[in-house]
């Protein structure tokens, strides 16, 4: 697994556009060049056609205005729309990774993240990580765009030059140190602002709890409590905010007065122009646009650099296993034996599954089953003891071989957008056999398109039983050597259970499986069942011998 | 088939955004006034810049009274821009705050049904996503948008003060920027829309495949997924690209009529010049003006983006604040607590009935089993009864009172259970605002969760919910019973609260179910039958009808359908 850093993600996202993004720099450095040149030329105009009335020269300087229109406006069209194509096109390579990343067989990227907050790194994130691109082209012109204007202006009058380019920086300088204080308190109280947003979304959430008990008055009542002190904490940080930019706006102000007051003198004293003096007091308006862009591409970089850091930590996330590397022989008997097991709630569980078996296994405390299945599916390794499928550690096991060779389909297992007939068939290609074992042509003749229906995400448009069968069916279709299935039947009626229970039977016969369920019916069409309490293997045996175990019985029966 | 909440018109939204004004007024007014001075004080400066040229094109170099008037208005300036940008954000950062209030109660009091039909994720994207454009478009974009608009018609305004003449001009550009801010206008509401539609999309994808991102590993099915993803993703980045080259496309035809503006006042200042009916600085101030509109007319175009966003974003809210707030009053209370469905039948597809003709009489105190086959409509008649849908055909009466007009309501828990985000008291206060503590100790006590609850780090006062410690479902579960024994409504329904726990579980949950239930009408919707054989009386749906009514022990003996189904229950069990 190679190591993903954020610099990593930034420069993936800036090299894998380069070409926009050099283009977008070239165009924009040509529009900054243009911007710098309009002073330059309203003094032209103003010292050769309107103090002197010279008609010809106010209509060659218009027509050279009206050029460095047409180029400074396309120049511009065309570098802003490669920064966005650059930025843009990053955002989505960075998201299609991390979506490849999240769902990719090693695993481990998920954990501990709720899919909500993997989805917002997987957009807003990706989409700061891409604005990198948008900012280094700006940069690159504003970089341009000062030193056209500082050598326009140093060309005009080296006094003026230096005033403007001292001063000018030193200004954004000293706007920045003042502003640091403010900008941190307005952020601290931004963040107050935000907690509305996060309350209404738990509230939205819980909306059928909150119906259930007739309480949107009240919890109504407990936003709008929230929202007001959200609305304080906003007015503050808008209020440090605006005196910062009130500041801002004054010593821009001063500065333009002071270039005024040197300029005047300068052209007074027959130094420079007055055109020049007009040129001069436009630059230094001009100037401080590129200057100021400089602070706002810093705060671009540094959200850049946040999210890239959060991108890389899915990224570079372990997997939650370390991949084994050989390969299964071509037909494996399917023998599963665990042996001696330590893992999660399991304190040294022995047991095996030999070829061909339809084993049930009981946990009487659900914490147990969860380990088990957690080992088997190789999410854990365990502590201690080992896990062999026909001898081999699943260890050491090949991860997508060992996937196809031992399927477990959770208990909570989702369904997909798409029709019935497709979200069994992506299990495998047993698909007709496996949607008789598992009734779903019960489910196709309740449903208004039958197989063809479609069901909407998650699969809720189906009720709970008719979604438990899908995901059944899709397991049995993959037909796998080893199939370990959990709770199948939990939302569906007996007389349904019963007839599962058979079609399992039925299908999987002379393959391994490992069902690990409570439910008496799918037990009784196991050939052996191994009943687990607090972590260990009590007893096993047939079903209608263990039930004369009052522990199981208890278990199973109640 | 989704069929999202109602968005308002452009008008209503302008509409609506004047309501929220109104009783404001005094305060936009001020924040008006002030940032008007704070622009007209500014528009000294290039006529004292003209002054400047002026004494020196005189060989003057009295340059001391003009710059300390720039110093002047510079200070000014600063001070009532800071000044009317705080009372900017205070009204708008107020207006706001009415709104998002105004709509999360609206939105908590939109029938189930209808947020359901809308997908949830609709509501949940208005009152997060789009309440966050439109307070970034208030904090950013309208303070900008202010001072730039003030700005711009001020400008226009010391242009026409200069000498009227210099307006002409200045009127040749106005034209070429009204019809391309309309022209862009048009086509960017259409594409932004398109846009939000397919970054909904890209979401909810991701959100499909990232969450079942344990089954798409179980299956193999990663390289289909990523592949979803990517075409998604890719026709959200079409979009946006496109919507970019119309803003590019907007700036070309605005350089046009920047360069037509101030070429014409170039122009204009040679021949008022030449004729010596105005001097050089005049000329240099007019200039100097025009050329100091394109900051902010670039500024407040730069964030058109922003207030086209923030304009959609207003409108999906202001749909659903325009909506109409069921009245409390003509509520009329229930006689007793009994439910009575009359022809009840339900479509969530039209002409695909799932329930038909359903009468049936849950009477006062009566717990009632509803069995039947997986798929017959439990769950369905269940959402009936809690008024989640209304019923396609038929009645549905509490006490007399039709479902939608009574006074008081059916509470339903299903396996989906919501623990609210903060201490765990105030999630049961949810319940009943007034509760004392005795009551919430007694409420968890009844459904036997006292002990882990007191037992939690904080107790009862520990956070709980997202971000806070996490419950397991069957805490999560006995949470929501003991929001149900608060808020004590007459009639309760669970449907299958307790299968999900594993079967040990199942059977204390059950129990703490029962003693929720006591003195409630009930409905259980249940598959484990021992429920059903200590309830009152069982029912028996089958695909979509009533075909079975009686007690435990009468259906037994009919031998009918629950015959059938208790046999296979009770056959794997002996
Ligand atoms: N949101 C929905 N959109 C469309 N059809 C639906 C929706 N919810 C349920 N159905 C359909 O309505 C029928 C009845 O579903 P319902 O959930 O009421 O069954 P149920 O009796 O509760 O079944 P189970 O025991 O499996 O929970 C089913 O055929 C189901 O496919
Ligand atoms: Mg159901």
């Amino acid at each position: 697994m190679k190591t993903v850093r954020k610099t990593t993600v930034l420069k993936g996202a800036v090299t894998g556009q380069w070409k926009s993004v050099t283009l977008a720099s070239a165009l924009g450095a040509a529009h900054q060049t243009g911007e710098a040149a309009v002073p330059l030329l309203i003094g032209v105009v103003i010292d050769e056609a309107v103090r002197t009335g010279a008609g010809g020269r106010l209509v060659f300087w218009i027509g050279v205005l009206a050029a460095v229109f047409v180029a400074l406006s396309l120049s511009f069209r065309f570098s802003l729309r490669c920064g966005e194509k650059a930025s843009h096109q990053a955002a989505h390579e960075v998201r299609t990774e991390l979506a490849a990343r999240v769902l990719s067989a090693h695993g481990g990227a998920a954990h501990g993240r709720l899919s909500g907050e993997l989805a917002n790194i997987a957009t807003s994130d990706a989409q700061r990580v891409g604005q990198v691109n948008l900012g280094l082209p700006i940069a690159f012109a504003a970089v341009v765009g000062v030193l056209v204007g500082a050598v326009a202006l140093l060309r005009v009058s080296v006094v003026l030059g230096l005033l403007v380019l001292v001063a000018a920086p030193v200004l954004l300088g000293l706007a920045h140190f003042l502003g640091k204080p403010l900008e941190r308190r307005s952020d601290a109280e931004q963040d107050r602002a935000a907690l509305a947003s996060g309350v209404a979304a738990d509230l939205v959430a819980g909306l059928r709890a909150l119906k259930g008990i007739g309480a949107e008055a009240t919890a109504a009542q407990r936003y709008r409590v929230t929202s007001r002190s959200s609305m304080e904490a906003a007015i503050r940080a808008a209020r440090s905010r605006a005196w910062l930019d009130g500041s801002m706006l004054a010593m821009t102000g001063v500065f333009l007065a002071i270039v005024a007051l040197v300029g005047g003198h300068l052209a007074a004293s027959g130094s420079i122009s007055v055109g020049e003096l007009v040129a001069a007091v436009g630059l230094a308006q001009f100037l401080l646009w590129p200057l100021s862009i400089f602070s706002w591409v810093n705060g671009l970089f540094a959200q850049g650099r946040a999210s890239a850091a959060r991108v890389a930590e899915v990224l570079a996330a372990p997997p939650v296993v370390p991949p084994g590397s050989s390969p299964l022989p071509a037909s494996a008997p399917g023998r599963v034996e665990l042996t001696d097991v330590v893992s999660g709630s399991l304190r040294g569980v022995s047991l095996t599954a030999s070829p061909g078996e339809l084993l049930g296994v009981v946990a009487r405390d659900p914490a147990d089953a969860v380990s088990l299945l957690a080992v088997l599916a190789r999410e854990v390794d365990p502590t201690a003891g080992s896990v062999t499928l026909d001898g081999l550690p699943l260890s050491s096991v090949e991860s997508s071989a060992l996937r196809s060779a031992v399927l477990v389909a959770a208990h909570d297992a989702d369904l997909f957008e798409g029709s019935v007939r497709d979200n069994v068939a992506a299990g495998g290609s047993q698909v007709d056999e496996a949607m008789d074992a598992a009734r779903v042509d019960d489910v196709a003749r309740a449903l208004p398109d039958g197989l063809d229906t479609v069901i909407s995400a998650r699969g809720r448009s189906l009720s709970g039983g008719q979604r438990q069968r899908v995901a059944l069916a899709r397991a049995l279709a993959a037909a796998p050597p080893v199939l370990v299935v959990h709770d199948p039947t939990t939302a569906v009626d007996a007389v349904t259970e019963v007839s599962l229970a058979t079609g399992i039977k039925r299908m999987r016969s002379g393959l391994t499986t490992i069902v690990v369920a409570t439910s008496p019916a799918l037990l009784a069409a196991a050939d052996r069942v191994v009943f687990l309490a607090s972590g260990a293997v009590v007893s096993s045996g047939a079903h209608a011998d263990l039930v004369a175990d009052e522990d199981y019985r208890l278990v199973v029966l109640s | 088939m989704r069929e999202l909440l109602a968005t308002a018109s452009g008008t209503r939204t302008w509409a609506a955004v004047g309501e929220l004004v109104r009783p404001r007024r005094g305060l936009a007014w001020g924040a008006l006034l002030v940032l008007l001075a704070g622009t007209a004080v500014g528009l000294i400066t290039a006529p004292m810049l003209g002054r400047i040229v002026d004494l020196v094109g005189a060989g003057s170099s009295a340059l001391a009274w003009p710059v300390v008037v720039l110093v002047l208005v510079a200070v000014a300036q600063g001070v009532s821009t800071a000044f009317g940008t705080s009372l900017v954000a205070r009204l708008g950062e107020g207006m706001l705050a009415d709104l998002r209030e105004k709509f999360v109660e609206r939105a908590l009091h939109l029938p189930l049904e209808r947020v359901e039909k809308a997908g949830a994720g609709d509501l949940t994207s208005r009152v997060t996503r789009d309440v966050q454009v439109i307070a970034d478009a208030v904090r950013n974009a309208l303070p900008v948008m202010a001072r730039a608009a003030l700005t711009i018609g001020l400008t226009v305004v010391g242009i026409a003060v200069l000498d009227w003449r210099f307006l002409i001009p200045v009127l040749l550009a106005l034209p070429i920027h009204v019809h391309t801010v309309r022209w862009y206008g048009g086509r960017a509401v259409r594409l932004y829309a398109s846009q939000r539609v397919a970054v909904g999309v890209q979401q909810q994808q991701l959100l499909d495949s990232i969450g079942g991102a344990a089954t798409v590993r179980t299956f193999g099915l990663a390289s289909s997924h990523v592949a979803r993803v990517r075409t998604r993703s890719q026709e959200a980045v079409d979009l946006a690209l496109r919507g970019i080259r119309l803003l590019t496309r907007f700036y070309g035809r605005l350089n046009v009529a920047e360069f037509i503006g101030l070429a014409g006042v170039l122009v204009t200042g040679y021949l008022l010049v030449g004729a010596g009916s105005a001097s050089v600085g005049t000329a240099t101030a007019a200039a100097l003006y025009f050329h100091s509109l394109f900051n902010p007319i670039n500024a407040a175009l730069a964030l058109a983006d922003d207030a086209q966003a923030a304009t959609a974003s207003l409108s999906r809210l202001v749909g659903v604040t325009d909506g109409p707030m069921p009245s409390v009053e003509g509520r009329v209370r229930p006689v007793d607590t009994t439910i009575k469905l009359a022809g009840v039948g339900y479509s969530y597809v039209d002409g695909h009935p799932v329930l038909r003709d359903i009468d049936l009489e849950l009477g006062a105190g009566e717990r009632v089993a509803l069995v039947g086959a997986s798929g017959a409509g439990k769950t369905t008649l269940a959402k009936l009864i809690a008024g989640v849908h209304e019923p396609t055909s038929g009645s549905i009466t509490l006490g007399g009172v039709e479902l939608g007009l009574a006074a008081r309501s059916v509470a339903l828990i299903t396996q989906e259970v919501h623990v609210f985000a903060g201490p765990l008291v105030d999630d049961l206060r949810l319940a009943r605002p007034d509760a004392s503590d005795e009551d919430i100790t007694a409420a968890l006590a009844r459904v036997g969760a006292l002990g882990w609850a007191s037992a939690l780090p904080s107790g009862l006062d520990t956070v709980v919910g997202e971000g806070g410690h996490r419950l397991t479902v069957a805490q999560a579960q006995q949470l929501a019973l003991a929001r149900l024994v608060l808020a004590d409504p007459p009639v309760a329904i669970l449907d299958e609260a307790t299968a999900d726990a594993g079967s040990a579980g199942a059977r204390e949950l059950e129990e703490a179910a029962a003693r929720a239930l006591d003195g409630r009408t009930g409905l259980l919707v249940a598959h484990r039958l021992t429920q059903a054989a200590t309830a009152d009386r069982v029912v028996v749906l089958e695909a979509g009808r009533v075909v079975e009514s009686g007690t435990h022990e009468q259906l037994l003996a009919a031998g009918g359908r629950y015959a059938t189904l208790w046999a296979a229950w009770s056959g794997t069990r002996s």
